[in-house]
């Protein structure tokens, strides 16, 4: 009875709350569902957190009822896709949804197969995905209160489209719970499929034709994975186990026919996390509105393809699959690492950043070792949220400043302060200590060097090679909004409507606090989450206490790093005022003029002003050319992988 | 303090402005710091960043022209500086001095506190330039010091 | 109390506190040398620190309120990289933590609107791009020999001092490898790009322009202190015996000046291509030869 309520409030309640936002368009009314639901959203993960996992059946008068929405609902939406891609014209989304709709139909009424026990199996793992999706997710919905009131006044509408918007953002909280909770594996493609909708939706609310075009991009992409899931299903029916329940595949025993069904579901997981060669959806899903790149493309949908490799990947230890795995999310993070390089969006930089760190953890789930589990799931629990902070960061830039373009972002330091300060701590979290994605990617590299070497060495190549890049883009990045005229002009104050920074400061709280405690977060979330075979040689090697993060094979000292670091900034702060200076103006060979030293006279005794740029290398490296073959490569690799699989 | 002013004077890095000499000084400023007269031996070094010298070597007479510059660059300087004129342009304008564009020497600009003539100066005149610049700067950190 | 803290505790200690000391020394002696190659005396080897304390007293002028901060952020970061070394931790928390000291003086640089300092602080962090694949990669070499040697493998670097037989018998690629990351950290041609010593200019000052006084003597004893690093890391080649390992960190140290005198500044293209074509060239053979020799038994 507890349970049922638990999973009633985090899968059934955001939908309806979605529903009751749709249904009354009024602004305080949503403002009070949305916070409600938050609110109970968070309650009920932490409840489940507690309870430390359970499984549930529904009893036989509910069960038929829920399983028959669940078919009923899946075709409904299957043919509103098929309606979608007969109004834009897109062959390809009515054919790949012709290819779901028909085998969905036969398995449903003629096989029956979409049963299995128990139907909702709540484990340590769906536990930190669901702590993710309601905190985080909350988060970024209270933010884009304020957001889309300033984005619909940005765009002068007379009618508000927000009850539309909200509508799918809470649903999307829904379909995610559901999915992270789902043992039936109909139950998750049906979840899966509806985060699909809402990734659909979302991405053309602004209904302009860049965005509907994209919008269509992202749903064929993912419809691709959606086939290769209802193939997944098939093949779970009809060869040994013959069973659906996840948990029954995973305790097979390894053989070709489950190697196929992992490997179709590796596939999809590909498609929904944006990995090469599927990369493009997500790249043209930043014209949605920012909260939804912040929630469905860094924090929430992605992760679930992460999460159903993560599920699955056990089941692979030590075949090829899993080291093909491996290479698609390794080749993906250095190749997404260059692009961001020459990526002039703020949005497309940390739209490249995502896919490449969510290729870092498809590499630790493909190696396969208790290390790496722990390397996959602290880069998950760290990247989502401080990606999720550095989108609601974007946001509030490009609503004041008006404009993506990183190039113009010079000197915001001074212009946004607060908004700054937010960004560029967000920046250094992604890649410097004592943040936790550091840890984590230290922790990655321990697992790689642990893995049997003549596979780990091009996968470690990889990986210091895309490091190095995204420490350049970041540095860059973060380096030109510091750039500051000098003038000695003092730091304008900023104003920030109240659920801005309550949002981006509790995530930014939240994302220090767990990097401080990072040691804590490993012990009692992550290594709990582990496969059961790995979690005793886990914490064998994992001894670290308060102070440090140890695995066996190196040490990452939190507690006294971060004294440094304190102790640094006071220094340096007391020996800055103590010794203060004059500001000068730059050098510019003698010619600056009297009274603004960021002009200088230049031939002609004309004035000009100084200008510093933003760094780019697509002379040395052109973009478009390294995305082509890019795409190509991964595309022929993932073909390789299928005929070893296969064969 | 006693090491302060040692310091100072083992280590004066130089900024070298031509105020529109004939190059004659220039080139012989630049054979000092060569390895035949190796002004470095001296802790000298030419830095080009005025806001990280110390002592300002000008040649060629300062006009109408390159007046705002030399301003310019003598305030980007931070104290303890010491300006040194090297050549008989610098020092007075010489057989330029009363032309239209010119204004004479570079003290007409900003206050010079070593001359060193010669049409061209010799690099072993220069290095004494230098040496009895040295010598004002120790003076003046020592009155610095006293204030403070 | 005395038992409480060992002789290597104190060691530890005190290297870290006479680190700016020592790279101080390496820095005159360096110019030391470069003289003598170029048939001069030199300046004497105490030099870089009269050059210190003189910019200490100077009269400060700053670029912004930010810069005197992240200035001594840079020697901050630096002296803790240096106690990471001194204290037997962890390589790649090593690698990293230099990682941030290069981001203190890369922002620095870009904090000023400076074209010099612009461009001097982009090209720094194309050679931090540069090093830093090279450094993670030579800390999965010595990993790599710590398994083959002990059988089990760690980055500590207590792990390295522990060996019987020096890193250099068993990693004499990567240590050649060091070679392009000492150049560019010492900031000798031919990679030089962000800025060098003194009489080599190109954009004025590059990366330094904007610092001035006590700025930018903070910004050297950052500087003496990564070079101390660096050499010191170059020391764990032969950490059997301290003496020796000095030696071959000095041998390094004189190649590279030997480099910086006979070529001149290449651009930037060059130096990422040809650090990574070197340094990845030379570690991975030696991986490979370390493979090979596990294999055969040798």
């Amino acid at each position: 009875m507890y349970e049922e309520t638990l999973v009633a409030l985090t899968v059934v309640l955001p939908p309806l709350a979605g529903l009751a936002c749709f249904a009354v368009n009024n602004r305080s009314f949503r403002r009070a569902v949305v916070v409600l639901t938050a609110l109970l959203l968070v309650g009920s993960s932490i409840m489940i957190y507690i309870s430390g996992g359970f499984s549930y059946e529904p009893g036989p008068s509910i069960g038929p009822i829920i399983e028959g929405a669940i078919f009923l609902l899946d075709a409904v939406l299957l043919v509103y896709f098929l309606f979608s891609g007969l109004k834009y014209g897109s062959f390809l989304v009515m054919g790949l949804t012709v290819l779901q709709l028909i085998p969905v139909l036969y398995f449903e009424l003629v096989l029956k197969g979409a049963s299995a026990t128990p139907a909702i199996l709540v484990d340590k793992l769906s536990i930190i995905m669901s702590l993710i999706i309601s905190i985080v997710g909350s988060l970024i919905l209270v933010y884009s209160l304020s957001y889309m009131d300033e984005h619909e006044e940005h765009l002068h509408l007379e009618k508000s489209n927000q009850n539309r918007f909200f509508f799918f953002m809470l649903l999307i909280l829904g379909a995610m719970q559901g999915l992270v909770f789902s043992n039936n594996l109909y139950w998750l493609y049906f979840f899966w499929e509806v985060t699909t909708l809402c990734s659909y939706e979302l991405i053309r609310h602004d209904r302009t034709e860049v965005a509907v075009k994209n919008s269509i991009t992202a749903l064929w992409m993912n419809l691709v994975g959606g086939v290769a899931f209802v193939a997944a299903l098939f093949v779970g029916f009809y060869f040994s186990p013959n069973s659906i329940s996840i948990e029954t595949i995973l305790s097979n025993a390894q053989s070709r026919e489950m190697l196929v069904l992992l490997a179709l579901l590796a596939f999809a997981a590909f498609t929904k996390s944006a990995q090469f060669p599927f990369n493009k959806w997500l790249q043209g899903a930043m014209v949605a509105p920012t909260p939804v790149s912040a929630l469905l493309h860094s924090s929430t949908m992605v992760n679930a393809g992460i999460y159903l490799i993560l599920r699955i990947a056990y089941a692979m230890s030590g075949t090829t699959l899993s080291y093909g795995v491996t290479l698609v999310g390794a080749f993906t993070f250095l190749a997404t690492a260059y692009l961001a390089l020459n990526e002039r969006t703020s949005k497309g930089i940390l739209a490249y950043s995502t896919i490449g760190n969510l290729g870092l953890i498809i590499v630790c789930a493909g190696i396969n070792t208790s290390i790496s589990y722990v390397a996959a799931l602290t880069l998950l629990v760290f990247h989502s949220v401080s990606k999720g902070l550095l989108f609601l960061g974007a946001g509030v830039v490009e609503n004041r400043v008006h404009t993506r373009m990183i190039e113009d972002w010079e000197g915001l330091l001074r212009r946004l302060p607060f908004t700054s300060i937010i960004m560029i701590i967000g920046m250094i979290a992604m890649f410097l200590p004592p943040f936790g994605m550091l840890i984590g990617k230290w922790v990655a590299i321990d697992a790689i060097t642990t893995s049997p070497i003549l596979s780990a060495l091009p996968v470690i190549i990889l990986v210091i090679l895309g490091s190095a890049a995204t420490s350049v883009y970041y540095i860059k990045w973060l380096g030109h909004l510091t750039v500051l005229p000098q003038d000695g002009v003092k730091l304008t104050q900023e104003k920030l409507p109240i659920l801005y920074s309550l949002s981006m400061l509790s995530l930014l709280s939240l994302s220090l606090l767990m990097a401080v405690e990072a040691s804590m977060v490993i012990n009692n979330l992550v290594i709990p989450a582990l496969p059961s075979d790995y979690i005793l040689n886990a914490r064998y090697l994992f001894t670290g206490g308060l102070l440090s993060v140890e695995t066996g094979f190196g040490s990452f000292l939190t507690y006294p790093f971060w004294v440094v670091a304190v102790i640094i900034i006071i220094i340096g702060t007391y020996i800055a005022r103590n010794k203060g200076g004059l500001v000068k103006g730059p050098y510019l060979g003698g010619e600056n003029i009297e009274e603004n030293p960021s002009i200088f006279h230049t031939t002609a005794d004309r004035e000009a002003k100084v200008e510093v740029s933003e760094l780019f290398l697509d002379h040395e490296v052109s973009s478009s050319q390294f995305l082509s073959i890019s795409t190509i490569i991964a595309t022929i690799l993932l073909m390789i992988i299928f005929l070893t699989v296969i064969l | 303090m006693k090491t302060m002013t040692t310091a100072r004077l083992k280590s004066p890095w130089v900024l070298h402005f031509d105020c529109g000499s004939c190059n004659g000084c220039d080139i012989e400023i630049l054979a000092a710091l060569t390895p035949k007269f190796d002004a470095e031996r001296f802790g000298i070094v030419n830095i080009g960043d005025p806001k990280q010298a110390d002592v300002l070597l000008l040649t060629g007479p300062s006009n109408k022209r390159n007046q705002r510059v030399l301003k310019n660059l003598y305030n980007q300087i931070p104290e303890p500086k010491v300006v040194i004129a090297i050549g008989e342009c610098a020092c007075s304008g010489a057989i330029f001095h009363n032309c239209p564009n010119t204004n004479g020497g570079v003290d007409k600009i900003i206050p010079v506190d070593v001359y060193v003539p010669g049409c061209a100066a010799r690099p072993e005149q220069i290095i004494d330039g230098v040496v009895l610049a040295l010598q004002k700067l120790a003076e003046k950190s020592e009155q610095e010091e006293k204030t403070q | 109390m005395a038992e409480l803290i060992s002789i290597n505790t104190l060691v530890s200690v005190l290297l870290v506190i006479f680190a700016p000391i020592i790279g101080g020394l390496l820095m005159g002696i360096d110019r030391k040398l470069t003289a003598r190659m170029q048939s001069r005396m030199g300046p004497p080897v105490l030099q870089p620190f009269y050059d210190v304390i003189k910019l200490w007293g100077k009269q400060p002028f700053i670029a912004s309120s930010l810069q005197p901060v992240l200035a001594f952020g840079y020697f901050g970061f630096s002296l803790a990289a240096f106690a990471l070394l001194a204290f037997g931790q962890d390589m790649l928390l090593l690698i990293f933590t230099v990682a941030v000291a290069d981001l203190c003086l890369i922002v620095a640089a870009f904090n000023s609107k400076s074209p010099y300092s612009n461009i001097g602080g982009k090209r720094e962090l194309l050679s931090m791009m540069s090093y830093e694949p090279i450094m993670i990669l030579a800390a999965v070499s010595i990993f790599y020999n710590l398994w083959a040697k002990t059988g089990y493998p760690s980055f500590m670097i207590q792990r390295v001092m522990d060996l019987s037989t020096p890193l250099l018998l068993s990693l004499p690629l990567t240590f050649l490898a060091m070679i392009p990351v000492l150049i560019i950290d010492m900031k000798k041609s031919p990679f030089d790009v962000s800025a060098s010593d003194h009489a080599h200019q190109e954009l004025v000052r590059g990366v330094y322009t904007e610092f001035s006084g006590y700025t930018l003597a903070l910004v050297e004893l950052g500087h003496w202190t990564k070079i101390a690093l660096m050499l010191g890391f170059v020391s764990l080649f032969w950490a059997t015996n301290f003496i020796i390992g000095a030696m071959l960190a000095f041998a390094l140290f004189f190649i590279v000046l030997v480099i910086d005198n006979s070529y001149p500044r290449l651009e930037w293209k060059s130096m990422i291509k040809t650090t990574w074509i070197v340094g990845f060239f030379l570690i991975l053979a030696n991986i490979v030869g370390l493979i090979a020799r596990a294999v055969l038994g040798i």
